[in-house]
């Protein structure tokens, strides 16, 4: 890491009854680490503790060159964007951003002309000129996150903070300043650290992601990584993977392979690690990895295909998500081509092949 | 059906309750008539317990103001041990009988008193029989409304993740309160000005038991009431009334404002 991120090392705390067990990572300039995580797991009051709103019992946190871990909030430089944004409601649009503006160094007047400078400059950077003088209730989703970010900025931050900034928008909304705020992240060019609980939203934004459950880091790497190879179960569950399918590890002629389902099961060669040849394992296997075909349909070089009953169909957005039975419980998505081909309806037959190596051998 | 019967009980109800409250000054109003008014207020004894009144009831709800809205925004806004008992504390006097105020009053802040006694000695202000003893009653019976009303204001006026955001833009913390948690909870806290105005000025037995003169208009109308009987206290009585009323509504105005008139629906 280059001396522009932030650093944890080794934080630990206690609120009340919940505990951050020895927290350490980090976050370079201009990467986005997302702190992806189920309700309660700890990801806000980690995100609080690097704004300074908590003490560690233990550890250290750095931005850039500075041990900040004694530093009360309005001393840290931090970028802190809330759920909804968080605007001041009975401030205008100018005086919200004027607000982070406000405690510069240098004398009275000075500041008073920069301040002003600042502001001019962030209003027309982020196109809120029309809407200097409104208030933030006037304002639409977007309007408000670039007037979030607006004011951030003008502290002069070396650090973003985010939590949950996008939950109470509806989808649309959603959708569409996530994009807005990629490209922004892009060009700012500061670490950020970005809280959600949602998947999808990690995946549109990380750069890496660190999975915290019970307080605890439980994963931690480079974003693709963890999607693609979660720890465990539960780990693979936040990732939005949809199957986690039950296996038992038996002998394979290139060393062992994982007997998923009940008969007649499929078999994944896959390398068991230290798992004794009988032992019980789970694998996970993203639905967007499967291929449907008809019955019977064959697999290619490297690949496992089987057949499935389809037991429930549900459209979600563009596709359907079908709910079939391998012999064990498994999710597929089809587009609505493959549902005319396939004829695909409840208790139909299809096949499904997927490459061998999406299958991921997750830790019990 | 169930639903007519039951919004004619709801109807019933609030009628007997607004019945209750407006009968009895409706009665007093018409009592005296306007001459009866007039009289009374061209009494200068009448007229200056009045003004006391409404200055000893301004002055202490500037001071409650200024102690119990930082004490507000601590409770709405912090968790410390003895929470709890600072709560209860703070509510007391709402349990306490007024007369039981005014003696353990006149034993604190008597001449004697614990704290009557220095202040006596280093500040030359005395209690017994002053304003100073007619604020320290007005506000020991009223700093709960203050308190209790400004807290529920900046709990249901200020969301925590504001103050979080502020303090992350570099305001400190009594920057936080003055400029995001003052502005936004000051409906609550003129609510509480409120209150706590209406019951200063309506103090009677606090009062009474320190500082009985200079006599404040409560004071002045029972003692008429005990030298001359109904028919003249009564004239000062609606005076009196009337001067709080125009005050009230006003302030409540203030406080209040159009806030309040969302309803359920049918």
């Amino acid at each position: 890491m280059n001396s522009d991120g932030l650093r944890l090392t080794g934080v630990a705390l206690r609120l009340g009854a919940f505990a951050l067990a020895d927290v350490s990572l980090a976050a370079d300039r201009g990467e986005v680490l997302v702190l992806l995580g189920p309700n309660g797991a700890g990801k806000s009051v980690l995100l609080e503790t690097v704004a300074g709103f908590h003490r560690p019992l233990r550890g250290r946190v750095e931005i850039g060159v500075r041990d900040v871990t004694r530093l009360v909030p309005e001393a840290r430089r931090v970028a802190y964007v809330l759920q909804n944004f968080a605007l001041f409601p009975h401030l205008s649009v100018a005086q919200n951003v004027a607000f982070g503006a406000m405690h510069g160094t240098g004398n009275r007047a000075s500041r008073h002309g920069a301040r002003a400078r600042r502001v001019a400059s962030l209003i027309e950077r982020f196109g809120l000129g029309a809407h200097a003088d409104r208030r933030p209730a006037a304002l639409s989703g977007g309007e408000k996150q670039r007037v979030a970010l607006a004011r951030a900025l003008a502290t002069d931050p070396e650090l973003f903070l985010f939590d949950e900034p996008f939950s109470a928008l509806d989808a649309l909304t959603r959708d569409a300043l996530r994009d807005e705020l990629a490209s922004f992240l892009r060009e700012a060019k500061l670490p950020a650290l970005y809280v959600t609980h949602d998947h999808a939203e990690a995946q549109a934004l990380a750069d890496r992601v660190a999975i915290v459950d019970g307080g605890r880091i439980v994963q931690l790497g480079a974003a693709a990584k963890v999607f693609a190879a979660p720890r465990n179960a539960r780990a693979a569950r936040l990732l939005g993977v949809e199957n986690v399918l039950d296996g038992v590890v038996r002998a394979h002629a290139a060393g062992s392979a994982i007997e998923i389902g009940a008969p007649p099961a499929f078999f994944v060669p896959l390398d068991a690690g230290r798992a004794p040849i009988g032992s019980k394992v789970a694998v996970s296997l993203r639905a967007s990895d499967l291929a449907l075909g008809p019955p019977g349909i064959a697999a290619m070089a490297g690949e496992v295909a089987f057949d499935a009953t389809v037991r429930h169909v549900a459209q979600q957005g563009p596709l359907t998500r079908l709910r079939c039975d391998a012999g064990v419980a498994i999710v597929a998505w089809a587009t609505s081509a493959q549902l005319r081909a396939l004829a695909i309806a409840p208790e139909t037959r299809i096949g499904m092949r997927c490459p061998q190596d999406a299958f991921h051998l997750l830790e019990g | 059906m169930r639903r007519s019967a039951l919004f004619l009980l709801f109807w019933l109800a609030g009628s007997l309750a607004l019945a209750f409250t407006v009968i009895p000054l409706v009665e007093l109003v018409a009592e005296p008539g306007v001459a009866g008014v007039v009289r009374a207020a061209q009494l200068p004894d009448v007229r200056s317990a009045i003004g006391l009144s409404l200055g000893a009831a301004a002055v202490t709800a500037a001071i409650a103001t200024a102690i119990g809205v930082p004490l507000a925004w601590v409770l709405a806004g912090r968790r410390f041990p003895g929470k709890g008992l600072v709560e209860a504390v703070i509510d007391l006097p709402l349990t306490v009988p007024h007369t039981v105020a005014g003696i353990a009053l006149l034993l604190a802040f008597g001449r004697e008193g614990v704290l009557g006694a220095p202040a006596a000695q280093w500040f030359g202000l005395r209690f017994w029989g002053t304003f100073a003893g007619i604020v320290v009653a007005m506000l020991f019976v009223s700093l709960p409304y203050l308190v209790n009303a400004a807290r529920i204001g900046f709990e249901e006026g200020v969301d925590p993740h504001l103050v979080k955001v502020a303090r992350t833009l570099g305001a400190r913390p009594g920057r936080v309160f003055v400029r995001i948690a003052l502005p936004l909870a000051w409906r609550g806290i003129m609510a509480g000005i409120t209150l706590t105005f209406a019951r200063a000025i309506s103090e009677f037995a606090a009062v009474a038991m320190l500082a009985y003169y200079p006599m404040t208009a409560p004071i002045r109308i029972y003692e008429m009431f005990l030298r001359f009987g109904l028919g003249d206290s009564v004239g000062a009585a609606v005076l009196f009334l009337v001067i709080v009323l125009v005050l009230f509504v006003v302030l409540r105005h203030f406080a209040f404002g159009r806030a309040g008139q969302r309803g359920f629906g049918r």
